[in-house]
């Protein structure tokens, strides 16, 4: 199989659109193809070998695309892609893995806002922070990430799992405010502290939080204190254990019959109740 | 600029062309008897010639239909317009204005009636008009829920409220009396809303009757090209078959008097699929439409628009802001609501017509029922665009209406079996021809208008507004009736090629029509001393900013209407 090594040549100023350039693409394509690629940059299309230098190897395992001295510039990388890998050596902007339905994408720098928008399969991570809407819909939609896995190694900002319906999201971080904001199923793990308004106007799914909360909405309400629970998030899914002993809150209950399941640690949050 | 079409098969319903291979002649934007020499050939052969499309119904511009753009930037996203030399555009159900305009002409409509427009917020549509290219355009003013028009017809003076009616059509620029919901949305404003012709509206104390006949008796004295252009009571609520009815009965006895065009009807009820339900609730939800479709045909004084599902995902918006609130709370999706002072009021919800959805597929069918067992003459295709469907979805139902094959196959295949088992659409063998179907989608409407002089046939004086699509006049394959009706192979406007093989090769700004009534002196004094009364004590603006002004004439195209001897 293939693997395309893109290295940035320089600075640019008007951000590039990365969304033809996936394994899935590269793996059909001589180099002299990939070079041809049109991109969109700003009100203007440029090949890829305008701004990129380009490398094309002979690997084993799945096609690759590997982009060096990345930054914020570079926008969709790895948008709607179904399989193989994306590496990105520094940062990238906005939308990276959005839409994305199967294969992996690593980030090892930062990621800008709207990283994995209505993802539907396959693993994004982030080793370094996230900005806002990690894993939301699109703007103005109510039908957001409906599976796979989103794993910020970081900090995220705000909104985070906006409409998610269903996979799983994990910031080793802090994050923002509202995050599962409109959460209607899924899984949002945060092990650092979290900004006000937790999972406002969630319908379904779960929210753990490990670290500090710095309010519940009133909306929510306390079932108890648990310790070790299994997560369920329907009647047939066969639960995910998680370890620790946390507060429980189903919410919210601004909508009718809510089933949103909110987790915060006992032990970062013992004046919580 | 000459032009001569040759070989085409012409439909032609308003002057009984049905199907004749014959040459038409366009010169300086006419069609003329024939031309020189000189004139261009526009080879139709294998194609059909009809006049340009006219849209009786639709939501393209205005302040409802921006608010739909604006909250629904998903839909944005599902359909982009960029072609060389044209303006770019996005959206599938609510378009913007070029792209509107430019989707419009390629399918070979060349008028198009702007379905509900708030006089207060008038200058909005008027502005968009501006921005919206290739179609003639008109607008609709709001009148079944205006605090005048309801004292007036309370009071029973007629003549005062025809005054009324007059100074706002040239005030707002506006083309024919629009009525939504009479009362209905006034009594949204107390959080109530009227359920039959005679729940009497909150404070006002009138009933939708009072209003529906008031205002008919009012167009018919004003002699107004268009008949009063109705969506009644009830929209959307099953058993609403019954107000449907009683709607159309409630203006018997009225008489057409035009004073320009030829309409024959007083009464036109649009998008009539949503007003003909049957049952109690959406589980014992059935067909009325034979019903309505029987009273129809043998009544003289109505038409219908159908207003057909398309089965998309869509916007709803309508200035019938209680069903807007229902519609919300049935489906859950986001919501806007709108009150306009002492006019109207309005309401957008997203909307998604699954074709799993039992209940959706009946409404599929009823539409269809609707265009299968009217007589071909009162009935109209719409899909209330963006309400019920996006417009660029009439050619499929163009297929429907053509093709019993590609209709059974969505009514076996694609659709709920509840449109079998709750329609009469199952039974119905008719195939439009395309005589017909020029019929539903120019001609009728041109008619109803009172546009039928220069729009909506080929007759010589007539516009050049022509329509040419390749398509075999036999044909029976869905796929390929929806595709030459969706891009034509050519579309002349004002007499010029503005669409060569589906593509926009010119771009050209139509009219806006609009309606100037000349009242009595004396009594529009006495009436503009009410309006004034009213602005100073109830209206946000003033007098003197309301009126639609000069800034917004683009290519103005009035009506002059004498009606001074209503003193």
């Amino acid at each position: 199989m293939k693997e395309l090594i893109l290295t940035l040549q320089k600075e640019i100023i008007v951000p590039v659109e990365m969304d033809k350039v996936l394994p899935e693409v590269i793996e059909k394509m001589s180099l002299e193809e990939i070079k041809n690629i049109e991109l969109v940059q700003g009100r203007k299309r440029v090949k890829l070998d305008d701004i990129f230098d380009v490398e094309l190897n002979d690997i084993e395992g799945e096609p690759r695309v590997v982009i060096k001295n990345s930054n914020q510039k570079l926008k969709y990388i790895g948008s709607k892609m179904t399989k193989g890998e994306v590496i990105v050596e520094g940062d990238a902007g906005m939308y990276v893995g959005a839409e994305m339905k199967g294969g992996k994408i690593v980030v090892n720098g930062n990621a800008d806002s709207w990283a994995g928008q209505n993802m539907k399969g396959g693993e994004l991570l982030i080793k370094g922070d996230a900005r806002d809407y990690v894993g939301s819909a699109y703007r103005g939609d109510w039908r957001g990430m409906s599976g796979g896995t989103i794993i910020v190694e970081g900090n995220a900002g705000n909104e985070i799992g906006e409409f998610m319906r269903k996979g799983v999201i994990h910031i080793k971080g802090d994050v923002g405010i509202m995050a599962g904001i409109h959460q209607n199923g899924g899984m949002i793990i945060i092990d650092g502290n979290a900004d006000v308004r937790v999972g406002g106007e969630m319908k379904a799914g779960a929210i753990i939080v490990y670290g500090k909360v710095e309010e519940v909405l009133p909306s929510f309400k306390f079932e108890g204190i648990v310790e070790n629970p299994i997560i369920k998030l329907s009647k047939k899914d066969e639960g995910t254990p998680v370890t620790g002993t946390f507060y429980k809150f189903i919410g919210d209950y601004v909508n009718r019959k809510p089933k949103g399941q909110l987790y915060i640690s006992v032990d970062s949050n013992p004046d919580l109740i | 600029m000459e032009y001569i079409i040759k070989n085409g098969i012409v439909y032609d319903p308003l002057n009984g062309i049905n199907g004749e291979k014959m040459d038409i002649c366009v010169k300086d934007g006419k069609i003329v008897e024939s031309v020189s020499d000189k004139a261009k050939v526009i080879d139709a052969s294998g194609c059909v010639v009809m006049p340009g499309g006219v849209d009786s119904h639709s939501h393209v511009a205005g302040a409802k239909v921006n608010v739909g753009r604006m909250f629904r930037p998903e839909d944005s996203k599902m359909e982009i317009f960029a072609k060389k030399g044209l303006r770019t555009g996005t959206g599938f159900s609510v378009p913007s204005t070029y792209k509107t305009g430019y989707q419009y002409c390629e399918m070979g409509y060349t008028t198009v009636i702007e379905a509900a427009m708030p006089p207060l917020i008038a200058r909005h549509t008027h502005e968009e008009f501006l921005e919206t290219p290739q179609i003639d355009k008109a607008a609709m003013p709001l009148f079944g829920n205006n605090w005048m028009v309801l004292e007036y017809l309370k009071e029973g003076d007629i003549k005062a409220c025809a005054a009324y009616v007059a100074w706002m059509l040239k005030a707002t620029k506006g083309f024919a009396i629009k009525i939504v919901n009479p009362g209905g949305t006034e009594a949204w404003g107390w959080g109530k809303n009227v359920h039959s012709l005679d729940d009497p509206v909150p404070y006002f104390d009138i009933t939708p009757r009072e209003i529906v006949r008031g205002l008919a008796e009012v167009n018919e004295l004003l002699g107004l090209p268009h008949s009063i252009h109705v969506h009644p009571n009830n929209l959307g609520h099953p058993g609403n078959w019954e107000t449907t009815l009683e709607t159309m009965k409630c203006v018997e006895g009225i008489k057409a008097k035009p004073k320009v065009g030829e309409r024959e009807t007083v009464y036109y009820n649009t998008h009539c699929q949503f007003h003909s339900y049957g049952g109690t609730s959406w589980k014992d939800f059935e067909s009325k439409a034979l019903e309505i479709a029987e009273y129809v045909n043998k009544s003289k004084h109505a038409v219908i628009d159908v207003g057909q599902v398309t089965l998309d995902e869509t916007t709803t918006m309508t200035a019938d802001g209680p069903m807007e609130y229902d519609l919300h709370m049935t489906n859950g999706l986001k919501w806007a609501n709108c009150d306009v002072e002492l006019e109207t009021g309005s309401g957008v919800v997203p909307f998604i017509y699954s074709p799993k959805g039992p209940v959706y597929s009946v409404q599929w069918a009823i539409g269809l029922e609707l265009f299968l067992y009217t007589n071909t003459d009162k009935v109209m295709l719409t899909t209330d665009h963006p309400n019920a469907g996006p417009f660029t979805r009439y050619p499929r139902v163009i297929a429907w209406l053509m093709s019993k094959k590609y209709r059974d196959e969505w009514l076996y295949n694609k659709v709920h079996k509840w449109a079998q088992q709750r329609s009469h659409v199952a039974d119905a063998d008719k195939e439009y021809d395309l005589y017909e179907i020029a019929k539903i989608t120019r001609a009728n409407q041109a008619k109803v208008l009172g546009l039928s002089e220069t729009k909506g046939h080929l007759g010589v004086g007539a516009e050049a507004d022509i329509a040419i699509y390749e398509i075999d006049p036999e044909e029976k394959d869905g796929k390929k009736i929806e595709k030459a009706f969706r891009y034509a192979k050519y579309v002349l406007k004002g007499g010029e090629v503005v669409v060569k093989d589906g593509n926009v090769v010119k771009e050209m700004f139509g009219d806006t029509i609009y309606l100037d009534v000349q009242v009595g002196e004396e009594l529009m004094k006495e009436v503009l001393k009410d309006v004034e009364e009213k602005f100073r004590r109830y209206y946000s603006v003033n007098l003197d900013n309301y009126p639609v002004s000069e800034e917004y004439a683009h290519s103005w195209r009035p009506i002059k209407i004498d009606a001074t001897d209503i003193n």
